[in-house]
């Protein structure tokens, strides 16, 4: 017998981290640690500490309250009990204390321990804030904001609504705040958060960005987790022997790193993970044992991912080659000089009168020189859409691509905003380029792709 | 193991509030009112439907000996409809204290009720909780005063119109 534990008569295993007094409640009334008479006179005390409570709510101005708000004040002060027995060393302590203490005493305990743990969480999100990763996802940026995380601390009640987390939180970590409420869940959150982001500081943010783009080119709006997809691929470089830190593995390295792996089993698999983990973090100079403890805690997962990407001949989706959309050549188109605004009225006072359309489109060609007023007559000279799919029918691939990048038709309801004469432009070039064979709709879209944005 | 409020609702509360409408008797004697054990017991039990219908609790002995004291004087309630009287304005009182979104404090309610009851209702309980009750609930709920009336705007606008 190499260590001697104290046996303990709760089964901490089956207590709630959330609601941890009403569960500490019932599992100590199960061992026979609390009886009857114990359990009615605590009850007693809640109810008696809620109508004191309500009394304050109302502040002295309404004798009744609604039945919502009495239940939310009582979750609340059986939050901050439960926060100050969790205090306690182990479990048989605080059901001690439970038997001898005045509830409104452990509340009084409770509270001062939130507003500690307040000043802890806003340092921790001062500190998240301070080394936040340069991003384009919006998900992340969003969430730690002050928008985000940043409404916690204003809309924030503990004292009567100390079990809830008043904050937009849609970034999801990598391990997941689970069975935690209130200030110890925004806590918990900031404290991974910070770990995770000291991790990818370990990347430059442009590696950052094209492994993402590897990823995924709109990752930007994608509900990722930045850390996992990083570690990830660190893992996957070392085990290719490339180095972790560009993050640099191209897709032929996959596909034989997938070779490879495929020959183990998994007992080796998770042995050859683990391997690389922790040379990763030595790469890395990772000396913070709580960052290592928190890699320590995402590893399985990793390993079950990675494991899953080899059986299942997937591993390019696991491990990801970065992507430099960057080195793709782009356009810069130039709408060039527009007319003079009398000679503009000109065309359009005789365009307007132009019984032909034929006329029209003779017009447009001989006295039209630039894009920008091409822009213009589509919008001013009230075309039918034959008009519009013959001039369409003039103008080249750029031309038509930067229509397209310009007047975008997304769907209807997106156009009702717009003008008359933006909503026709919009819908008859969808309908020509709808018309335009296959090569040539793929041609221009990929013009509008690398047009650079005005 | 259950922490539902309204299941430990504890008797001793009812016999608190039973206690304190009985003690009313006391003062309202001189106005030739009074009210039995049992119908403190009724009240109380109107009371408790009047906040399980409405969603509320209470933890204090109640509203009841406030709504009594308030409206013993009334010179429309007297020994024949004094208990049904204050059955009534019992549950009116919670039924309104949901509908004013809790904007206004018990003893502001009850007063606006002896006004109301007194004055432009003159005794009708009908007409104090379909009307007078109402109109103050919605004015409150849209940010006027509790006795803003639309009426009395609209005759203003007239005159000046008039001019």
């Amino acid at each position: 017998m190499t260590n001697i534990e104290k046996r303990h008569n709760i089964n901490t295993n089956n207590l709630s981290g959330e609601a941890y007094f009403t569960s500490i409640l019932q599992e100590s009334y199960v061992c026979g640690l609390l009886n009857d008479s114990d359990i009615e006179n605590i009850q007693l005390q809640c109810i008696k500490f809620l109508a004191y409570k309500s009394e304050r709510y109302n502040s002295g101005d309404s004798s009744s309250i609604r039945i919502e708000t009495a239940e939310s004040i009582m979750k609340s002060n059986l939050y901050t009990i439960g926060l100050y027995l969790k205090s306690m060393p182990d479990a048989d302590c605080a059901v001690s204390e439970l038997k001898t203490a005045i509830i409104q005493e452990m509340y009084q305990k409770g509270r001062k321990l939130i507003n500690t743990k307040l000043n802890t969480t806003k340092h921790m999100y001062k500190l998240a804030e301070r080394n936040k990763l340069i991003t384009l996802n919006y998900t992340y940026n969003a969430t730690l904001n002050d928008n985000g995380i940043g409404t916690f601390f204003k809309s924030y009640n503990p004292d009567y609504e100390a079990h809830e987390s008043p904050a937009s939180i849609d970034y999801q970590l990598c391990i997941p705040v689970t069975d935690l409420a209130g200030i110890e869940f925004i806590q918990k959150y900031l404290e991974n958060l910070f770990l995770e982001n000291e991790f990818c500081k370990n990347f430059a943010a442009e590696d950052i960005h094209h492994l993402l783009c590897g990823y995924d080119a709109g990752y930007s709006d994608l509900l990722i987790n930045i850390f996992e997809l990083l570690y990830t691929s660190a893992i996957g470089c070392l085990l290719a022997n490339r180095s972790a830190v560009k993050l640099d593995i191209s897709v032929g390295e996959i596909k034989h790193l997938h070779n490879e792996l495929s020959k183990d089993d998994d007992y080796s698999l998770a042995l050859k993970i683990r391997k690389a983990s922790e040379k990763l973090l030595e790469d890395l100079s990772v000396s913070s044992l709580s960052l290592r403890r928190y890699i320590e805690k995402c590893l399985p997962k990793i390993t079950s991912n990675i494991i899953y990407g080899v059986r299942s001949s997937n591993l390019s989706k696991t491990f990801i080659s970065p992507s430099n959309s960057d080195l793709k050549s782009k356009i810069e188109f130039l709408p060039g000089m527009k007319m003079d605004d009398e000679d503009y009225r000109k065309l359009i006072k005789e365009l307007l009168i132009c019984r032909y359309s034929s006329d029209k489109l003779e017009l447009i060609k001989e006295k039209i020189k630039s894009f920008g007023d091409l822009e213009d007559v589509l919008f001013d000279a009230h075309l039918c859409e034959d008009e519009f799919t013959s001039i369409f029918d003039i103008l080249g691939d750029v031309e038509i691509a930067a229509l397209v990048k310009r007047h975008p038709f997304k769907t209807d309801i997106q156009v009702v905003d717009l003008s008359e004469a933006e909503q026709s432009l919009r819908l008859y070039l969808k309908s020509y380029i709808d018309q335009l064979t296959a090569d040539r709709q793929k041609q221009i879209f990929e013009i509008v792709n690398r047009l650079i944005d005005d | 193991m259950s922490f539902e409020i309204m299941s430990i609702y504890s008797s001793l509360i009812q016999n608190q509030a039973v206690a304190e409408i009985e003690k009313c008797n006391d003062f309202t004697a001189q106005f030739g009112l009074a009210l039995s054990y049992l119908d403190a017991i009724e009240l109380v039990e109107t009371r408790s439907i009047a906040l399980k219908s409405n969603g509320r609790i209470e933890f204090g002995g109640g509203v009841i000996d406030k709504i009594i004291m308030q409206f013993c004087d009334s010179p429309y309630i007297s020994m024949h409809n004094y208990a049904e009287t204050i059955h009534e304005l019992t549950e009116m009182f919670y039924y309104y204290k949901n509908e004013t979104l809790d904007l206004i404090s018990d003893d502001e309610l009850i007063k606006f009720m002896k006004n109301s009851f007194d004055g432009k209702c003159q005794g009708s309980l009908e007409l104090l909780s379909g009307r007078e009750l109402a109109n103050m609930a919605r004015n409150l709920r849209y940010g006027y005063a509790p006795d803003y009336s639309e009426d009395l705007t609209c005759d203003m606008e007239d005159e000046d119109d008039e001019y």
